[in-house]
């Protein structure tokens, strides 16, 4: 028996029944594409085709089509992995590091913010292809025998660290999205009225029953899962931080990158997670599933690591002036007062000071703010990227070389296309499969309703029984 | 199942017997006994080979001026190892007020019927305050290099341009100041927590919970710059040219796991004693888990610090391990091995098993590791820098981790008498009474 | 004999009081995990943990081996002015493959002892209802000594809503 205490609020209204969970979720589903799914959809496949033009003539013309120079020799391309790389952490966190601090809140939101993640995860690795100027070659990052008369990869090489922990990464992130979704694809499965919903989600199901034994395995390897996500995901941009904090690049070298970076992420990731949760809650009217609470709770997630990462701010600017480092010390007196300071200024205030404006209860418990400041997050999130990039490149150790950097069409054009290809693939996602993880909400409804229903089990709508042979008991 | 179980009475009270107290006042004697044989060894019996080791220190110190001021003073010695303990046990005593905090700001269950025991560790903040002030005053220049006032003055032949750089920070009136501020706030805050969960006990009610709330949330703010600056005053300034943004939450995280081995070393205890009934496997488990993942993270920190400054491989930064993988003759190669293999390899090992999260003795075994293990992340902070050549592992060092043990162990005890074991009215006691996961 | 529940506490209750009653029950099926329903129904803890340590020891083993012997032995090389062999420079790798083989190989083995597959056959063959909102309790006659009507009676008094027959 679990006791709850009585000063936790509810994290399901509405007296919901198992029955109207399963109803209220699969209804999505199953129904016809709505109007506003389908505008939203061209949208995005416009978007995504014009990108896509972008991003060929990129691979056709070569990479000078972008705004690099001598001095800045990586840009946007890879400020734009970086984001994407740290907005694709908040899903695995919520469920693998919730989960294993059994926090029921994440029920609601875990299978959204995991879908994002794949996808948040694709258009990073989107640029590591991009990068490579001749994708159709990404192959040689892979530790192949020497086929090509050359060496190895370069294990030394935190980049090729990168291409083991992205790929670790993301297929581990799809392992445990997919075995997170197999008894709900089975629930659909079950109702499905037509014969090729039946065969997809059927064949997706992989033949789930859901008898105890079969959970109690699914239980104990979600757990691992978590057990093993958990430190994959600090892994994961730990390794990113230190594709810059390895070189004695000023304002790279330092040793706080590796966790500073990963409560970045964290904290770009939880606020795209609101954005789409605040938009999917309203759409398909999951208000009783996402509640306030859950809101706020993110919203806590983002002060604590925002207040992290201004932290791990101040601390770099002092250990930069502490050091006694005159390069360390002038890279970040140019980043605050530099020509980039209008960068450095947004970053101070999107990341540090704008969530702050959570600590007011009223906000954190108010959507249109909270998907406000979400949106200044992730802007701030990308000028930190940008920050670090290129303010400590474009002041080369040479005075003669020192650069600036202009953003060409396709710089801009190439980062449209990850948009597109994001948003495309998310809305896909919500509406074939379900966006909220049917079973873990069960789960918990018990525990955590606002009012209990007299029969928590609910009746189907329309008990759909396939054979009239089930009802012999009823007469 | 957990409904099968009975909860056992809440209502229980720690009785800190006169044979503890004994004991604990005979350990603090042998300790006191070997701290004072040991320093007459230094003093005396091992003279010459101070002399020789201050020899080579004072050849060396052309290059590097830090070691030069202060070798072959055993008095240095006894300095480092006093601060050596007095920062590792206040790390340990203010990670109890971090606990509850932590616990608090996340609206945690499952950690209310042990509350008592992280509540009870910040009791030790004064002593070591006053020990800390003692030491910095009567040992500070054998301690810290940068309290020397010719390294600053331009006109002196040991004038050192980074340390003068560093002057408006390290300087003594100002370092004093924050030494004041770090144990003011955090011992004040959890006055205050304290005394709303010992009020809760009486008068019940859920104001003094979310009052606790945000006492908990003021401490975590305070916490968040004080537990870095704290790690760079205390133990990054020693290496006085050294600089690692890492410093502040690598020394929180070995602070954090320690205090996290004490918190389930006194539940194991106190349950073997016959107290504390109503913390069943659940919570043993988790607490395991705790110590366990909390190890890994200290790895992470370590590891992360650690190869960032090996790759890179500048030589103001790499010096650091420099001395003390290889520097004065090896010795501190062993401590550097020990601390990873007690803070890492053995308890990962050791708790990776479900069943061994609730068995009394690996839970005891791996937090000793920890604890240990701990101690020579200190020791392998602090001495290189402040004794260098002249460390070592003796009765001197064993006789200060004794008293300290012992002093601690007597303020946590007495401050568990203060009020019922079991916090009887917190609000989420129920769900703590029920935690199981199995 | 399929037994239907309305509620997981019903049937995590009914569970053992059947058993004692002297009814081998075949399988509980429900829409989502129950707690404690494994040790009620006296199913063995699983082992997956070891079989997950094992691919873990192999992942690690894999990719230390496979960094040493090609940066230290099949061709040395001095990066950085590192030793061929510089171990802390594996470890980042080290780990993504202990985690990578752990994980695909634990998953593996679930998908192999829970008979899960790519199948088009509907293995939720007692009632479609188990995964939406009903717990369903299967009862093999064949292998109860107690008789249809005996076993039917138990399961009424033990809260079930409804007793079905079905025939494999």
């Amino acid at each position: 028996m679990h006791v709850t205490s009585p000063v936790r609020p509810p994290l399901v209204t509405g007296a919901k029944t198992y029955a109207d969970v399963t109803e209220d979720i699969c209804r999505h589903v199953e129904a016809k594409p709505t109007k506003e799914w389908w505008v939203a959809f061209i949208i995005s496949v416009v978007v995504l085709i014009y990108g896509t033009a972008c991003v060929f003539w990129t691979w056709w013309e070569g990479l000078g089509v972008w705004g690099l120079n001598k001095t800045v020799g990586w840009a946007w391309d890879i400020t734009n992995f970086v984001w994407w790389v740290g907005i694709g952490h908040a899903g695995t966190l919520i469920s693998a590091i919730l989960l294993l601090f059994r926090q029921k809140w994440r029920t609601s939101i875990n299978r959204a913010a995991e879908a994002m993640t794949i996808f948040a995860v694709l258009c990073a690795a989107s640029f590591i292809l991009m990068h490579m100027g001749r994708p159709w070659m990404a192959y040689w990052a892979l530790p192949l025998p020497n086929a090509f008369g050359s060496l190895w990869v370069n294990f030394n090489s935190p980049l090729v660290w990168d291409v083991f922990a992205i790929s670790t990464y993301f297929s581990v992130s799809l392992v445990f999205w997919y075995i997170g979704l197999i008894p709900d694809l089975a629930t659909i499965r079950d109702r499905a009225r037509n014969k090729v919903s039946r065969f997809i989600y059927g064949s997706l199901a992989m033949g789930w029953n859901g008898s105890a034994k079969t959970w109690a395995r699914y239980e104990y390897i979600s757990l691992i899962l978590a057990g093993l996500a958990t430190p994959l995901v600090l892994s994961v941009h730990t390794i990113v931080s230190m594709d810059f904090a390895t070189s004695v690049i000023p304002g790279w070298h330092t040793t706080i990158f590796p966790p500073y970076f990963v409560a970045g992420a964290i904290f770009s990731g939880f606020a795209m997670v609101q954005n789409l949760m605040l938009i999917t809650r309203v759409v398909y009217k999951l208000e009783d599933y996402i509640t306030l609470e859950h809101i706020e709770s993110m919203n806590k997630v983002i002060t604590l690591t925002g207040s992290i990462v201004g932290v791990a701010y101040l601390t770099e600017f002092f250990i930069a002036w502490y050091s006694g480092v005159e390069y360390e010390s002038y890279a970040f007196i140019n980043r605050a007062t530099g020509p980039y300071w209008w960068a450095y200024a947004t970053m101070m205030t999107c990341n540090v000071v704008s969530p702050q404006l959570f600590w007011s209860r009223a906000i954190r418990r108010s959507v249109t703010w909270t998907f406000f400041i979400s949106v200044i997050v992730n802007i701030g999130m990308w000028f930190e990227r940008f920050v670090i990039i290129v303010t400590s490149l474009h002041r080369d150790y040479l005075p003669s070389s020192w650069a600036m950097f202009s953003p060409t069409m396709f710089d801009i054009g190439d980062y449209i296309f990850s948009f597109g290809f994001f948003f495309t693939l998310f809305l896909l996602f919500s509406k074939f499969l379900p966006v909220v993880n049917m079973a873990e909400v069960k789960a918990v409804l018990r525990s955590s309703s606002e009012t209990l229903p007299k029969k928590v089990a609910g009746v189907a709508k329309g008990e759909r029984m396939t054979s009239p042979t089930y009802n012999k008991d009823v007469q | 199942m957990a409904s099968v179980h009975a909860i056992p009475s809440v209502e229980e009270e720690f009785i800190f017997t006169s044979g503890a107290k004994t004991k604990l006042l005979i350990g603090g004697g042998i300790g006191l006994a070997m701290v004072l044989i040991g320093a007459f060894l230094l003093a005396n019996g091992s003279g010459h080979e101070a002399a020789e080791a201050a020899h080579g220190a004072a050849a060396g110190a052309a290059e590097h001026g830090e070691e030069a001021a202060h070798a072959g003073n055993w008095m240095t010695r006894i300095w480092a190892n006093i601060w050596v303990n007095a920062v590792y046990f206040t790390g340990i005593s203010v990670i109890g007020m971090f606990f509850i905090s932590y616990n608090y700001l996340a609206e945690a269950g499952w950690s209310a019927v042990f509350k008592r025991i992280p509540e009870a560790m910040p009791a030790f903040l004064p002593v070591t305050f006053v020990i800390m002030l003692v030491t910095f005053f009567l040992g500070g220049h054998d301690l810290f290099h940068w309290t020397h006032e010719e390294l600053f003055d331009p006109g002196n032949k040991l004038y050192d341009p980074i340390i003068a750089g560093k002057q408006s920070f390290l300087n003594t009136p100002f370092f004093l100041i924050r030494m004041v501020i770090y144990f003011a706030s955090w011992y004040l805050l959890w006055r205050i927590l304290r005394n709303l969960s010992l009020e809760e006990d009486r008068i019940g009610g859920t104001t003094n919970y979310y009052k606790s709330i945000r006492y908990g949330t003021a401490f975590l703010v305070v916490f968040a710059i004080t537990s870095s600056t704290s790690a760079w005053d205390f133990v990054m300034s020693i290496d006085t040219h050294w600089f690692s943004t890492m410093f502040g939450w690598y020394t929180l995280a070995s602070w954090h796991v320690s205090g996290l081995a004490v918190i389930t070393l006194t539940v194991v205890t106190l349950r073997e004693m016959g107290y504390l009934r109503a913390v069943n496997n659940s919570h043993l488990r988790d607490l395991g888990k705790f110590v366990f993942a909390f190890s890994i993270f200290w790895t992470y920190v370590w590891f992360a610090q650690f190869l960032l400054i090996y790759y890179a491989n500048l030589p103001e930064e790499a010096i650091y391990y420099r001395s003390r993988f290889s520097g004065y003759g090896g010795i501190y190669q062993a401590p550097f091995f020990i601390n990873l293999f007690l803070n890492f390899f053995f308890p990962f090992l050791v708790l990776m098993t479900r069943d061994s999260k609730m068995t009394h003795s690996i839970l005891k075994v791996a937090c000793w590791s920890v604890l240990i293990g701990h101690y020579f992340d200190f020791y392998t902070n602090i001495m290189p820098g402040s004794v260098g050549a002249n460390g070592g592992f003796g009765p001197v060092e064993f006789g200060f981790i004794l008293i300290f043990v012992c002093a601690f162990i007597w303020s946590v005890s007495s401050q568990l008498t203060k009020a019922n074991l079991i916090p009887r009215n917190h609000p989420m006691l129920e769900e703590s009474l029920h935690h199981d996961i199995a | 004999m399929v037994g239907v529940y309305d509620d997981d506490e019903v049937i995590l209750h009914a569970v053992p009081k059947l058993r004692k009653a002297g009814v081998k029950i075949s399988e509980v099926y429900s829409p989502f995990a129950i707690h404690g329903m494994d040790d009620a129904l006296g199913h063995p803890r699983t082992r997956i943990g070891i079989a997950a340590f094992l691919f873990g020891v192999t992942g690690c083993i894999c990719a230390l081996t496979l960094t040493i012997w090609t940066m230290g032995i099949d061709w040395p090389m001095i990066v950085g002015g590192k030793d061929p062999i510089s171990i802390p420079n594996y470890i980042p790798i080290t780990f993504e493959l202990t985690v990578l083989f752990t994980a695909f190989g634990m998953v593996t083995v679930f998908f192999i002892t829970n008979g899960l597959g790519p199948s088009l056959v509907n293995p939720n063959m007692f009632d479609p209802r188990s995964t939406d909102n009903k717990f369903v309790m299967a009862i093999d006659l064949k292998g109860n000594r107690m008789t249809e009507a005996e076993i039917t009676q138990q399961l009424r008094e033990t809260g079930a809503e409804e007793v079905n027959i079905k025939q494999f």
